[in-house]
C-alpha cells in the first residue's frame, strides 16, 4: 500500500480498504478467536452452563490435578520423538532430492507431496490396517517366519501413535530441509573439496551445519502438527495412547467444559509458540551472519 | 454440516412431495426411518390428512427447532425418553389421551403399561408413546467365545485380555459397569458408587484393545485384530453390519439389564389439531409398519416382535445422568492412568 501505488485524487479510500481487507482476515479469523479462547479460559462451568466471572481455577486445576501434567509431558515427549524421527527419515530423502537434476527432482518432490492431498482420516485407517494384530505387517512377518505369533508391539499403544504420526508427517519435514539444502551454494562444497576435505567431511562440516536452520524448522513444524493432533491417538492409541489433544477434545465434546478446554488450549498454544520460536531462532541468527 | 445439509434437502424434498393438497396438514418432526414416504402416503389415503415431515440429525437439532418456535412449528415429534424430560419441564409437550390411540393396547407386553417405562409419564400423564428402541448389548465372536456369555462381566475375564473393544464414552461406561456391579440406579450414582465403578473400570483397561466411537471403526478394528468381545453401542445395527461382511458374531442382552434407548412420539404444546396427531401415532403403532420399521432400520419396534429384544430381556431405559461433567472427567482419568 505504498504511496506510489495509491492513486491520487478521488479514490483515496482504496488503500484504506485494501489494508482493511488485508487485516480483517488475520484479525477476524485468527486473532479474535484466539483472544476468545484466552478470555474463556478464565471462566468456569457450573451444572452444564458457563459462569462468566473471572477465575484462575482452570489453570490451578491443570497444575495441581495429578492427571494432566503427566499426560502433558508424555505428549510433549511423544511429539518431540516424532519430530526427531521425521527429520531423521526426511533428511536423506531431501538430500537425495538435491542430487537430482531438472525434471526428475520436481517429479519426485510432487510424488512425496501427493499423500498430503489425501484425507487424514483415510491415511490413519490405512496405517491401522497395516499395523493391526493380524494386519498386513504382522501377516507379512508371520509368512516370512521372522515371528511365530502376531507382534503386539505396534498395535494400539503409544508406539503405534508414534509410528503413525511419523509416517503421516514426514512430507512436512522433507520440504523445509530440501529448501535449506538447496540454498547452500555449490561453491562452498567445491571449496571444501579443494581444500582437501573428503566427501564425508564436507557433508558433516559444511552441508549439515548449513542445513541446520531448515532441519530445525522442520522439527518444530512437525512437533506443532503432532501435538495438536487428537485423531491419531484416538484411532491407533488403544487404551494406553491417551494424549493431551484427546483431553482437550473431550472438554469440548462429552464433558461440555469449554472454559477448561480453552485453558488447556491456551497452554498448548504457548507450547506451540515456544516450539516455533525455537525453530525459527537459528534461522534468524543465520540470516544475520549472511 | 454436510450431513445436515443432506438431511435438510431430503426434508425439503419430502416436504414438497407431501404438501400436495388438502386443508389439514400434520407437521411431523422425526428421525430418518420413522416416517417413510409409503407410510405417509397410506396415512393420507386413510385419513385425508396431509403430512409434512422434517427429518432431524441430532437431539440438539430437535431441541432447537421445538424450543425456537415454542412448539408452534410442529404437531408431533419423535424424541427419546431421556430427552423428553426437558420438554416436559419446559411445557413444550402435551400429554396424550390414550383412549384416542387404541393401537397402544396392542403393542408388545413390555410397552403396554406406560407407567412402567421410566420417563414417558409424569404425574400420571403419558407424554411419550414408545415407538422405536434398541438395546446396547454385547457382540461376541462365536469362534473365540465358545459358550454364549450372559453378562457384561465377561468383559473383565482375563482370558480375553487385549481382545475387548470398548466404547469411548464415560456416561455409558459408568452406567453399564454400575449395572454389572448390581447397582440399582445406574444413572444416579452416589460418590461411594462412583469410586467403586471407577475402580472397576480401571480393572477393565488391561482387557481393552481399544476404545471405538463409530460402528465402522469397530468393524475395521475387528477385521484387523484378534477381537473376541465388543461392547455394542450400536446394538443390532452393529451386529447386522458385522454379519453382512461375514463375521462370525452373535449378540446377547446381558442378564443384569441392557442400557437401551427408546424413542417416543410426543405431541407439542403448539399442536394445531390433536385428533390428527393421535391418528398419526395410532396409524404408526401398526404391526405391519412396526415390522417394516425393524426390517428397514434394524431397530426394535413396539408393535411387532423383532430380534432386538425377547420379552424376557431386561431393558434399562436410558435416563439423563446425575453429572455428565463428572463422568466425563473421571473417564478421562481412567483413560489417562498408566
Amino acid at each position: 500500500m505504498s504511496e506510489s501505488i495509491a492513486p491520487a485524487g478521488p479514490n483515496r479510500l482504496t488503500p484504506w480498504l485494501a489494508s482493511f481487507a488485508a487485516f480483517v482476515v488475520p484479525f477476524g479469523f485468527v486473532l479474535a478467536p484466539m483472544a476468545l479462547f484466552l478470555v474463556y479460559s478464565f471462566f468456569s462451568v457450573d451444572h452444564g452452563s458457563i459462569v462468566f466471572s473471572p477465575t484462575l481455577s482452570n489453570y490451578i486445576r491443570f497444575f495441581t490435578d495429578p492427571v494432566f501434567l503427566p499426560i502433558f509431558w508424555r505428549t510433549c515427549l511423544l511429539c518431540f520423538t516424532v519430530a526427531l524421527l521425521c527429520v531423521l527419515f526426511a533428511f536423506p530423502v531431501a538430500y537425495f532430492l538435491t542430487t537430482l537434476r531438472g525434471r526428475s527432482r520436481y517429479m519426485l518432490l510432487v510424488l512425496l507431496l501427493v499423500p498430503l492431498l489425501m484425507s487424514y482420516v483415510i491415511k490413519i485407517y490405512a496405517v491401522r490396517s497395516i499395523l493391526g494384530g493380524n494386519g498386513m505387517l504382522n501377516r507379512a512377518l508371520l509368512a516370512t517366519g521372522l515371528i511365530d505369533k502376531p507382534s503386539m508391539l505396534f498395535v494400539f499403544n503409544l508406539n503405534a501413535v508414534l509410528l503413525t504420526l511419523t509416517v503421516l508427517l514426514i512430507p512436512f519435514a522433507v520440504l523445509p530441509i530440501f529448501l535449506s539444502l538447496e540454498r547452500i551454494p555449490k561453491a562452498l562444497r567445491h571449496a571444501s573439496a579443494d581444500l582437501g576435505a573428503t566427501n564425508a567431511q564436507t557433508f558433516w562440516r559444511v552441508t549439515v551445519p548449513l542445513s541446520l536452520p531448515g532441519t530445525l524448522s522442520a522439527m518444530s513444524f512437525v512437533f506443532v502438527l503432532a501435538i495438536g493432533d487428537f485423531l491419531t491417538p484416538q484411532m491407533v492409541g488403544g487404551q494406553s495412547g491417551f494424549t493431551f489433544g484427546r483431553i482437550i477434545y473431550s472438554q469440548f465434546g462429552t464433558a461440555f467444559n469449554w472454559p477448561f478446554g480453552a485453558a488447556l488450549s491456551v497452554i498448548l498454544a504457548a507450547v506451540v509458540i515456544l516450539a516455533i520460536r525455537l525453530g525459527g531462532r537459528v534461522e534468524s541468527s543465520r540470516g544475520r551472519i549472511q | 454440516m454436510s450431513l445436515k445439509a443432506i438431511l435438510g434437502a431430503t426434508a425439503l424434498a419430502a416436504g414438497l412431495w407431501v404438501s400436495a393438497a388438502s386443508a389439514e396438514t400434520l407437521r411431523v418432526l422425526a428421525w430418518e426411518g420413522y416416517a417413510d414416504p409409503d407410510w405417509v402416503k397410506d396415512f393420507t389415503k386413510q385419513t385425508g390428512i396431509d403430512v409434512d415431515v422434517v427429518f432431524v440429525g441430532s437431539d440438539d437439532e430437535i431441541w432447537a427447532k421445538i424450543k425456537g418456535s415454542e412448539g408452534k412449528d410442529f404437531d408431533v415429534m419423535a424424541v427419546n425418553t431421556a430427552q423428553l424430560q426437558r420438554y416436559i419441564d419446559a411445557d413444550l409437550v402435551k400429554p396424550w389421551d390414550l383412549s384416542k390411540i387404541p393401537n397402544q393396547k396392542q403393542v408388545l407386553p413390555r410397552f403396554q403399561d406406560l407407567s412402567k417405562i421410566t420417563g414417558v409419564t409424569r404425574d400420571g400423564k403419558a407424554y411419550g408413546i414408545p415407538f422405536c428402541f434398541d438395546s446396547i448389548g454385547l457382540i461376541y465372536d462365536t469362534d473365540k467365545v465358545k459358550t454364549a456369555p450372559t453378562s457384561m462381566s465377561v468383559l473383565w475375564d482375563p482370558q480375553y485380555a487385549g481382545k475387548v473393544l470398548a466404547y469411548d464414552n464415560g456416561e455409558h461406561n459408568f452406567s453399564f459397569t454400575a449395572l454389572t456391579l448390581g447397582i440399582e440406579n445406574p444413572f444416579q450414582l452416589s460418590s461411594d458408587q462412583f469410586a467403586t465403578v471407577k475402580a472397576k473400570l480401571l480393572e477393565l483397561k488391561p482387557n481393552v484393545l481399544s476404545f471405538y466411537t463409530t460402528a465402522d471403526e469397530a468393524l475395521q478394528i475387528y477385521q484387523n485384530n484378534d477381537v473376541a468381545l465388543i461392547w455394542a453401542n450400536y446394538g443390532q445395527q452393529q451386529l447386522k453390519a458385522m454379519q453382512k461382511v461375514g463375521a462370525h458374531v452373535a449378540y446377547i442382552a446381558p442378564k443384569e439389564g441392557s442400557l437401551s434407548w427408546l424413542d417416543n412420539w410426543a405431541m407439542t404444546s403448539g399442536v394445531k389439531d390433536e385428533a390428527a396427531a393421535e391418528k398419526w401415532v395410532n396409524f404408526l403403532l401398526d404391526k405391519k409398519i412396526g415390522a417394516q420399521l425393524s426390517e428397514r432400520t434394524g431397530f426394535g419396534n413396539t408393535a411387532a416382535a423383532s430380534s432386538n429384544a425377547n420379552d424376557n430381556d431386561k431393558l434399562v431405559w436410558l435416563e439423563s445422568v446425575e453429572d455428565p461433567l463428572k463422568r466425563s472427567d473421571l473417564w478421562n482419568e481412567i483413560k489417562a492412568s498408566q
